[in-house]
């Protein structure tokens, strides 16, 4: 399957987490993952396992008490701070359990910010894209809506196309679903399946929902800190439009 | 580099957040007032008193100095053995005169812009006599198109003429008027210092507003104070009015270095009133500086409250990307946008209320003629100078909570923390 070193979109090595503390509390322990190009990744486990931890060690927010991370090839380690924001912000996407939007932008507008951080150019390049985006995930219509005027679900929905805005390799979701009743949490998460078939960026999410873990390429399953499971459904698909 | 990201969300939150907006301006523009109006007014204050000093004087005067007799060994150093005897002549009560003053009036212009006008005159005093009436006045014989400079005639004229004045002819106070009921064509008669006399007709009638010139000055041509005061083809001394009086003390020790006669400034002669103003002004800055630094705090506490109400946004704007410089500008500009509407709405306010209350005047003189009751000097300097301090102030006061902003913790903000 996948081998060449350009279709890893990151790795980890023998990464450790330690919360230092009154007590020391470890919440990764020994984690090796390997993400691939195009590859839909589902991460389950039970509430403290570490799964929040783990995506926030990949979107490069918070560092590993010992191990390796790699992103893009490059070393975490060795990146400064404007480096580790530059990855964020135009390599990677982020969904996050509360949607998040800021709400004295549009909806056109936050499903941009990535872009605006990133500059005008990147602006002008990925207007057109994300507001097709936004037809696709049905808010066609909503373009300048505020946040406050949408539905929970869809807000979520322009959550995850502010994820996708910068075309970003890796969009890291955590239970993007969680606060959503289960027919609205099944829509974005199928709607997330389809980005990821159109676009072929590689998604880690996170969940409690094991139905939703059918869908996924991959499941990777955490206890206690420690992958206990990695099972390959379905191989990722390098797909061309 | 200004961010333009940076700007667009600085721009967004200070329209969204309107009343907070609204608050923190008003915030500023009470101070920016306050600073504009507090200075205008002492300002036109102090300019109002310098000038009733220096209004009808010249600020510089060139004079001859008084000559003082010297002992020759005082002068040259004399080998001894080699005295010589001789009679120390009495110096006659000598008339202190400039001869050349030809010369000086072509240089003198030269020596600095700061020269606005030179005028030479022939000055000294003498008893207007009329009837039984008598009174001791000053004499000033001039140029009236050269000496205008010096103390503005011309367009205090009552009746009469000034520019244009002929030999024989006078231009007095409207109170010596009044005290001796001249009318224009009146003859009046002048006694000089060794008795003698002179007839003049009286040409024009002023009312400058400074007491001494309208009740006890006489302006006659230069030539006609000439013969009065016996000093031949020569002026007693040559008056200059500058563009900016505060350098009069060192143009005067400047001049004095270059004409062989010596110069005095009116800053020498108003030491006291000089350091009355120094004072005015050092406590009327005291007050301006507690009134900046209370825009300031207030522009802190404001910004800080709104980064506190704002730490998901800025944990979010953080985790896709945006870099702690960026959040950093964020807020230095919303703090520093706000300072410059605030200063530009204080700005406003502040000019708007020096000129309405500039407006009131009252009649200061019995010939009708009016002044204001606040005297604003209202400069472009001085409305640019408040509100750039103010623009620095709203930097300055919103970097603290800006760098708190920009040291936001995302993942805590993400985990709801
Ligand atoms: N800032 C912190 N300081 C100390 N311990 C922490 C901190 N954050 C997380 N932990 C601990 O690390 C472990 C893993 O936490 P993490 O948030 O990654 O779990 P999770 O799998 O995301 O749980 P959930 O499903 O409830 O979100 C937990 O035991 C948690 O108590
Ligand atoms: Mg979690």
């Amino acid at each position: 399957m996948q081998q060449s070193g350009g279709d890893i979109v990151c790795r980890l090595e023998h990464v450790d987490k330690v919360y230092e503390g009154a007590v020391p509390t470890p919440a990764l322990l020994d984690i090796n993952l390997q993400v691939q190009r195009g590859e839909f990744l589902v991460v389950l486990g039970a509430s403290g396992s570490g799964k929040t931890t783990l995506l926030n060690i990949i979107g490069l927010l918070d560092t590993p008490t010992s191990g390796k991370v790699w992103i893009a090839e490059r070393n975490a380690e060795q990146m400064d701070e404007e480096e580790r924001a530059a990855l964020r912000s135009r390599y990677m996407g982020f969904v996050f359990q509360f949607h998040y939007l800021l709400p004295e932008f549009t909806v056109l507008e936050n499903a941009l910010l990535p872009c605006k951080i990133a500059g005008k150019q990147v602006e002008e390049q990925n207007r057109e894209l994300v507001k097709e985006l936004l037809h696709r995930v049905g808010l066609g219509d909503r373009l300048n809506y505020r946040p406050s005027q949408l539905s929970g679900g869809q807000q979520q929905r322009v959550a995850i196309v502010r994820a996708l805005a910068n075309n970003p390799e890796l969009v890291l979701a955590d239970e993007p679903t969680g606060n959503l009743d289960s027919k609205n949490g099944f829509a974005v998460f199928e709607m997330m399946r389809f980005m990821n078939r159109q676009t072929g960026t590689a998604f880690v999410v996170v969940t409690h929902d094991e139905r939703l873990a059918q869908e996924a390429d991959r499941v990777v399953v955490l206890e206690d800190g420690r992958i206990v499971k990695d099972m390959l459904q379905r191989p990722a698909q390098t797909h061309e439009l | 580099m200004i961010d333009r990201f940076s700007l667009s969300v600085a721009i967004r939150h200070l329209l969204y957040y309107k009343g907070q907006t609204v608050l923190t301006m008003g915030v500023v523009a009470v101070s920016v007032t306050l600073i504009i109006f507090l200075g205008a007014l002492i300002g036109g204050l102090q300019k109002r008193l310098i000038s009733s000093v220096t209004g009808a004087i010249p600020h510089v005067v060139i004079r001859q100095p008084e000559r003082q007799p010297v002992a020759v060994w005082d002068v040259a150093s004399v080998p001894a053995g080699q005295v010589y005897l001789g009679e120390r002549i009495k110096l006659q009560q000598q008339k202190l005169k400039i001869e050349d003053w030809q010369t000086w009036l072509q240089r003198l212009p030269s020596y600095s812009d700061n020269i606005r006008a030179v005028s030479p005159v022939v000055e000294g005093q003498a008893f207007l006599t009329r009837n039984e009436k008598r009174k001791a006045v000053s004499v000033v014989g001039m140029f009236p198109e050269l000496h205008n400079g010096v103390v503005d005639i011309q367009s205090k004229l009552v009746r009469g003429r000034f520019f244009g004045l002929n030999g024989g002819e006078a231009v007095i106070g409207f109170k010596l008027a009044d005290e001796f009921a001249l009318r224009l064509g009146d003859k009046i008669r002048v006694l000089g210092p060794e008795g003698n006399a002179a007839t003049y007709t009286v040409a024009g009638i002023f009312d400058t507003g400074f007491n001494l010139v309208d009740s006890s000055t006489i302006y006659i041509t230069l030539r006609d104070a000439q013969s009065l005061f016996g000093v031949g083809s020569a002026v007693t001394s040559i008056g200059l009015k500058l563009r900016r009086i505060f350098e009069a003390e060192d143009l005067a020790q400047k001049i004095a270095q270059q004409v062989p006669y010596e110069t005095n400034s009116w800053m020498k002669d108003n030491q006291q009133l000089l350091s009355g103003l120094r004072a005015q002004s050092q406590s009327s800055n005291l007050i301006l500086v507690f009134t900046t630094i209370a825009a300031g705090f207030g522009i802190a506490s404001i910004m800080i409250t709104s980064v506190v109400t704002r730490l998901r946004e800025i944990g979010i704007l953080k985790a896709i990307g945006a870099t702690n410089r960026q959040i950093l500008q964020i807020f230095t500009l919303e703090g520093t946008l706000l300072a410059f509407l605030g200063a530009v709405a204080g700005a406003v306010q502040g000019i708007a209320l020096s000129l309405a209350l500039y407006r009131i005047r009252t009649t200061v003189s019995a010939t009708g003629r009016t002044a204001e009751v606040f005297p604003f000097d209202l400069t472009p300097e001085l409305v640019i100078r408040a509100v750039v301090i103010a623009v620095i102030v709203g930097l300055i006061a919103s970097w603290y909570p800006a760098w708190r902003a920009s040291r936001v913790n995302a993942i805590e903000v993400i985990r709801g923390v």
